[in-house]
């Protein structure tokens, strides 16, 4: 029996028992590009011929398919699945039906507690729980007519990111790190920001899988009041850079002596590389998370809550060229009490929210910067059955929204919409597939060109779906 | 453009509510058909969907009106007298952009159109025989044709030319393999490298120098098997194994997702489950016993009342906030993949997409794990750590009960005097209460160990499948029983109480093909770095082919002749010749086959970081022998010098330095890691308190502080961190490297904390997340020259990586 095709697995393959260095897949496979799709090839740019030369690393930045507005991303992930009905789509049917059946579902219709007032010179009305943030509707594409698989948590924040409901795939981040690089060879080029708890689902929402684990997001826990501790060995305690720059290329030297009995391995190769990295990290990233830098003016914009923190990072990150920043603003599952928990939830995002898009414009960054705001799925119209006397409202995959502005977005703009009640979408749906498509799209990648051989196959981030949403796009 | 359908497939049963019922067909609509149809479908469509297509695409068949009615992933292809609604002509129509049939733009003219849409208008009347339906290979028949799931056949070693390379049967195989392809293996490692992977390999710890030098000087024929018999005598080897079984079991120390207000979410016994794998490897317990255990030890006479701890194999998931159904999910999940390399959890929803296991066979075992429940009371299963301490443990869980019960009573009044307030605060404090007993049951000295067992329901029922895995749309009941795939469809419906009892038994066949299979593939991964199945928790239809099929079934047979006995494994690979290649780079044959599927050197591998960190504390001579008990925080000071696998796990807050180094995430189960190398890594080596004080501790070692010249004192260094001594050129830069040393300056600790570190620790704790907890930084006295390269060996790739 002869070896096929299958047992060969390409170079980035999860049978590889590490990272494939470009020097080696060159020295082991000679030729072989033909397998590798555009961005493959892009992809092995994975380490530089020279250890010290960082600007040819996996990171390095890259050209997409063709020119996108958006350089960088910020993804405000409101976990918990916020209510659309008591936020960006109002429904005045809920309050003529109030009490009353709504068709085509269980349950009676409850009408929103909030007041929604037009904005903007687009007049597009905004609950009055997000007074900071309708300010800039004109800069914001709201789609009404969101739509997920499984109303349930976990899996459902899990798809929002990886567009996947059960095998393990990379997320949004990974495969923007991973068509675009970085333009910042000291700080990971993907991170994810949290207040505290892992997000349902953990780790896997900035999972690499199967590309290259440095295309994995870094996962950075801002609770925490200083950088030493949101970024875990950040600072050596025991030596000044500067003699540890020494025991560095001391730590080289050896690794050099051990590597040539083994004809350079790669994965011993790719440690050079992360050590490099973590040394420069050191530096850069302490200043990045240090929001002690900013100015009074605005941190005062952003305000001192734990989102206003987390956002404030994500703009310093965004400044210093990361690729993409999640932001976990978690806490949208209101089965009850929606009236004083939404109101909560959304006060803790709106103000900080609001200020990074005024921050952004001020720094002339928001047109190269996507910012999307939403959850992984939405709320039913009707009362929750566990509600009782101060009622919330289920869950809901069949309708819900969300927001983008910047980075090549026509602001003002409202698409989509749900039926009657809005627990339905029903004109111009918008699966999460398209929302990524979309997001890609804005980045300059055709998310069907964007792909990663693994396992004998070609895969994409919107797996055999996804359709951009045009109409958002100025 | 409907996505839900597309996602849920065809939900395809026997008794299928699609099909419509058959309707007698006029003269004239059977000439329509044949005339007009047939043609149509047979010229455009059969290609792709027939039961003569080479492969049926979307899983859809045209050529039965059947095939029609259930059509394909993206739902029924046919609505009878509803062209609107049918995809069929919707797809012909081209009226979705991401649904158009044919494809590539080769639409149907107008008329073919037109013909199609009267077709289904008048009821797709359609007088094909379902004769033709038989042909159709549904993926669930196809599926049961693919390799896994034959019977194991016994094998014969391949002869082999060069047969004095043979060392033991499985480098037949080997060999045979890489001679087709023109490959030869590597010759041996030497001896220091093929000692440190040995040692490394069983029980995740280096050999020290002497036992390095013993081996070395051994020059007997058999001294490379006295040191594996020796090491599989260790209990450190359980230790190592262990873990391994504790990723696929997806371990952890608590519960995840609970209404924390209402109850704990520590597992206060999850140990003993822990302690009883560690045991398990240790003791050679034949492996089909050890599946029968963790399934069913409660229906087991056994008089070692320490195995019921086995059913935490169970028992320690996540809790999905009590949601009874995504729990019975995660125990078939771990259970399936676990034991059988299967992922039946697939099925919850609809037929498994690529492998032969209909929904109805996930309910079969939902009614097996639906009929069986945790007992209110754990069963003790030994003695407290302290006896002594046992009647005071007894009075302070007395008193806690107590109260717990006061509040509770007091909840039920408030709630009957509808005081939501009131019973809301009661509730709370009862919650704290429970917090506390399970603190308590954690922790004190004089808390005996129980064990997380499982009993069977006094009245098992079966369970109805969900459609659409949504528990409040109900099918028909299925019974309880095991999976057609691999018991035939004459397969016995169970009735001994739940039926765990005769599912751990037909997982344990030897019969089955799955089983002895999934073990040795695991095996076989943890001595090569790979394994013959690349995926080890799945070996259906979608995972790649073996690399050695013929070597796998060989293993197989081997484990179940030998006693399912796993230290017999270990003898067979590590005796082998193939197991001891050296792992020198080959340009020619890693040209034909990069990934070493084929084995012509021994895989390089990174060390998991248990064995990282272990070794570090071992080469600091500080890693404490202890065995067993409740889990410790690994990462605050002073620092636990238990090995690693008795870190306390909350998978609800895995610590960071695990999760850097690819831990296994504890909410499935994991048969292999990932294997990256990240930055974040390289900052634990480099600057971690716990990486440096190894380093510190090593020079502190008595045959470190003995040694009279630098030379020697280098010569020590390496011979503990790398199993060798020096190389000349390692000396030169070493010794360059002390000289060029100057002091320098202590690190200044950064200003004042925003947030004051008593406090947040403070607040972590409340949050119970004590390994979640992050030192402050300290800035701490400037390293020595040698402690500083005492940690330039550590970080250096040779402490890290095996050869």
């Amino acid at each position: 029996m002869t070896m096929n095709n299958r047992q060969l697995a390409g170079p980035f393959s999860m049978n590889t028992p590490s990272i494939f260095t470009r020097r080696q897949f060159l020295e082991n496979t000679g030729t072989g590009f033909g397998m590798l799709g555009l961005a493959g090839l892009a992809g092995m740019g994975l380490l530089g011929n020279d250890a010290h030369a960082a600007a040819a690393g996996p990171l390095a930045p890259k050209q997409p398919h063709f020119p996108g507005k958006a350089k960088r991303v910020i993804h405000v992930f409101a976990q918990g699945a916020p209510s659309q009905v008591d936020t960006w789509d109002p429904k005045p049917a809920l309050v003529t039906h109030a009490g009353k059946d709504v068709p085509g579902m269980k349950g009676v219709a409850l009408p929103s507690p909030f007041k929604f007032t037009k904005h903007g010179r687009s007049g597009i009305p905004v609950s009055e729980v997000f007074p900071e943030l309708a300010k800039h509707v004109d800069e914001m594409a709201i789609i009404r007519s969101m739509h997920t698989n499984i109303p349930a948590h976990e899996i459902a924040t899990v798809f929002m990111n990886t567009g996947s409901l059960r095998i393990a795939k990379p997320t949004l981040g990974s495969w923007v790190v991973y068509g675009l690089g970085s333009e910042n060879q000291n700080i990971p080029g993907y991170i994810s920001l949290r207040p505290g708890r892992m997000p349902p689902g953990g780790s896997q929402n900035w999972q690499s899988a199967f590309l290259p684990g440095t295309f994995q997001g870094t996962s950075i826990n801002t609770d925490f009041a200083r950088v030493e501790q949101m970024i875990q060995n950040i600072r050596n305690p025991y030596l000044p850079l500067d003699e540890q720059r020494r025991q560095l290329d001391l730590v080289h030297k050896f690794n050099e002596l051990h590597a040539q009995n083994l004809q350079k391995d790669a994965a011993l190769e790719a440690r050079l590389e992360a050590h490099e990295m973590a040394f420069k990290m050191q530096t850069e990233a302490t200043d990045a998370f240090d929001i002690s830098r900013e100015t009074a003016a605005t941190r005062a914009l952003y305000g001192t809550s734990a989102q206003g923190k987390q956002l404030l990072i994500a703009r310093r990150l965004m400044e210093r060229g990361v690729r993409f920043v999640q932001v976990w603003a978690s806490g949208w599952d209101h089965h009850q009490d929606i009236e004083d928990r939404l109101t909560k939830s959304a006060e803790e995002i709106d103000r900080p929210l609001a200020g990074l898009l005024t921050d952004l414009k001020q720094r002339g960054l928001l047109d190269s910067t996507l910012v999307v705001w939403g959850g992984e799925f939405g709320r039913k119209p009707t009362r929750d059955k566990n509600g009782n006397a101060n009622p919330g409202r289920d869950h809901n995959n069949k309708g819900f929204s969300t927001w983008l502005a910047g980075g090549g977005i026509k602001g003002g703009t409202v698409y989509g919409a749900t039926d009657e009640f809005g627990g339905q979408s029903v004109e111009n749906p918008v699966h999460v597939h398209d929302l990524h498509a979309s997001i890609l799209h804005a980045l300059g990648f055709d998310h069907e060109k964007l792909t990663y051989r693994y396992n004998g196959r070609d895969f994409r981030l919107t797996d055999n779906f996804g359709k951009v949403v045009k109409p958002i796009f100025a | 453009m409907n996505r839900t359908l597309t996602l849920f497939a065809v939900w395809t049963l026997a008794a299928s509510p699609l099909v419509a019922a058959e309707q007698p067909i006029t003269k004239a609509q059977s000439e329509f058909f044949e005339s007009k149809i047939r043609p149509i479908l047979a010229d455009n469509c059969y290609k792709c969907h027939s039961a003569t297509a080479d492969k049926v695409k979307g899983g859809l068949v045209v050529d039965t009106r059947e095939g029609l009615l259930k059509g394909g992933e993206t739902g029924p292809a046919l609505v009878p007298g509803n062209p609107d609604k049918s995809l069929l002509i919707r797809a012909v129509r081209y009226d979705d952009s991401d649904l158009q049939m044919p494809p590539k733009g080769k639409k149907l003219t107008a008329q073919q159109i037109a013909d199609l849409t009267a077709w289904v208008k008048m009821g797709a009347p359609d007088p094909r025989k379902a004769a033709a339906a038989a042909k159709y290979k549904d993926p669930r028949e196809a599926g049961k044709s693919h390799w896994a799931f034959k019977p194991v056949q016994k094998q014969t070693p391949p002869s082999v030319k060069e047969s004095s390379w043979v060392k033991m049967p499985v480098d037949n195989f080997i060999l045979a393999k890489l001679d087709e392809n023109g490959m030869k293996p590597n010759a041996p490692a030497d001896r220091r490298t093929l000692i440190r992977r040995a040692y490394f390999d069983l029980i995740g710890l280096p050999p020290t120098p002497a036992q390095v030098e013993e081996f070395v000087n051994d020059t007997s024929s058999d001294a490379f098997a006295r040191v594996v018999e020796t090491l599989l005598k260790s209990p450190q080897y359980g230790e190592r194994w262990g873990r391994y079984w504790l990723d696929v079991a997806r371990y952890s120390d608590t519960k995840g997702s609970v209404k924390k207000k209402q109850e704990d979410d520590k597992y206060p016994y999850a140990w003993t489950y822990r302690d009883y794998v560690i045991k398990a490897f240790n003791d050679d317990k034949p492996y089909n016993r050890f599946i029968v255990e963790q399934l069913a030890a409660d229906r087991l006479a056994s008089p070692d009342k320490t195995t019921l701890a086995a059913m935490g194999f169970l028992t320690v998931g996540e809790r999905f906030m009590n949601n009874q159904n995504d729990i019975i999910n995660d125990r078939i999940d771990t259970t399936t993949k676990a034991f059988l390399g299967l992922t039946v959890a697939c099925a919850r929803c609809h037929d498994h997409k690529f492998d032969p296991v209909p929904t109805a066979d996930y309910y079969s075992l939902h009614g097996i794990f639906a009929s069986s429940t945790i007992p209110g009371e754990l069963p003790v299963i030994g003695k407290p750590a302290n006896e002594a301490k046992y009647a005071e443990f007894q009075q302070k869980l007395a008193t806690l009960k107590k109260a717990d019960a006061t509040y509770e009573a007091q909840m039920k009044a408030a709630k009957k005097a509808k005081d939501r307030k009131k019973a809301k605060s009661l509730q709370y404090k009862s919650a704290e209460i429970d917090s506390k007993i399970a603190d308590l049951e954690l922790k004190d000295a004089g808390s005996p160990p129980k064990a997380m067992i499982m009993v069977d329901k006094p009245r098992p029922s079966d369970s109805p499948i969900f459609i659409r895995g949504e528990a409040d749309s109900k099918g028909p009941v299925v019974p309880r029983r095991f999976l057609e795939v691999l018991s035939g469809p004459a397969r016995p419906t169970f009735h001994n109480g739940s039926g765990r009892l005769e599912l751990a038994q037909a997982i344990a066949d030897p019969k089955n093909p799955l089983t002895a299979r999934a073990a040795v593939n695991r095996i076989w991964l943890h001595h090569f770095g790979e394994g013959i199945v690349t995926t080890p928790d799945d070996l259906g239809i979608m995972s790649d082919p073996p690399s050695h099929p013929e070597l796998l079934d060989f293993l197989a047979a081997y484990f179940i002749e030998h006693g399912w006995s796993t230290k017999e494994m270990h003898r067979l690979i590590m005796n082998s010749a193939a197991y001891q290649q050296s792992s020198a780079n080959n340009s020619k044959f890693a040209q034909l086959d990069p990934m070493n599927r084929l084995l012509w050197r021994a895989n390089v591998r990174r060390l998991d970081f248990e064995s990282m960190r272990d070794s570090f504390l071992f080469i600091g001579g500080k890693l404490s022998a202890q065995m067993g008990g409740a889990g410790t925080n690994l990462f605050s000071e002073p620092y636990s010098t238990r090995r690693s696998v008795y870190g306390y796990l909350d998978r609800e807050a895995m610590p960071e330095t695990l999760n850097h180094f690819d831990f296994a995430n504890p909410d499935m189960a994991t048969g292999k890691r990932y294997n990256t190398i990240v930055p974040q890594q390289s900052l634990f080596l480099m600057n971690s308190p716990l990486v440096v004080e190894q380093a510190k501790n090593l020079v502190r070692r008595a045959e470190f502080t003995a040694a009279k010249t630098d030379e020697d004192k280098l010569d020590v260094l390496y011979r503990i961190v790398y199993a060798r001594p020096a190389r000349a050129e390692e000396v030169k830069l070493s010794m360059a490297y002390l000289a060029e040393t100057k002091p320098y300056r202590s690190v200044t600790a950064a200003p004042q904390q925003v947030t004051n570190a008593k406090t947040q620790k403070k607040k972590q704790n409340n949050k119970k997340r004590p390994e979640a907890y992050v030192e402050p930084f300290k800035a701490r006295a400037p390293l020595g020259s040698w402690e500083e390269l005492a940690h330039t060996l550590l970080i250096a790739n040779e402490a890290s990586f095996i050869n």
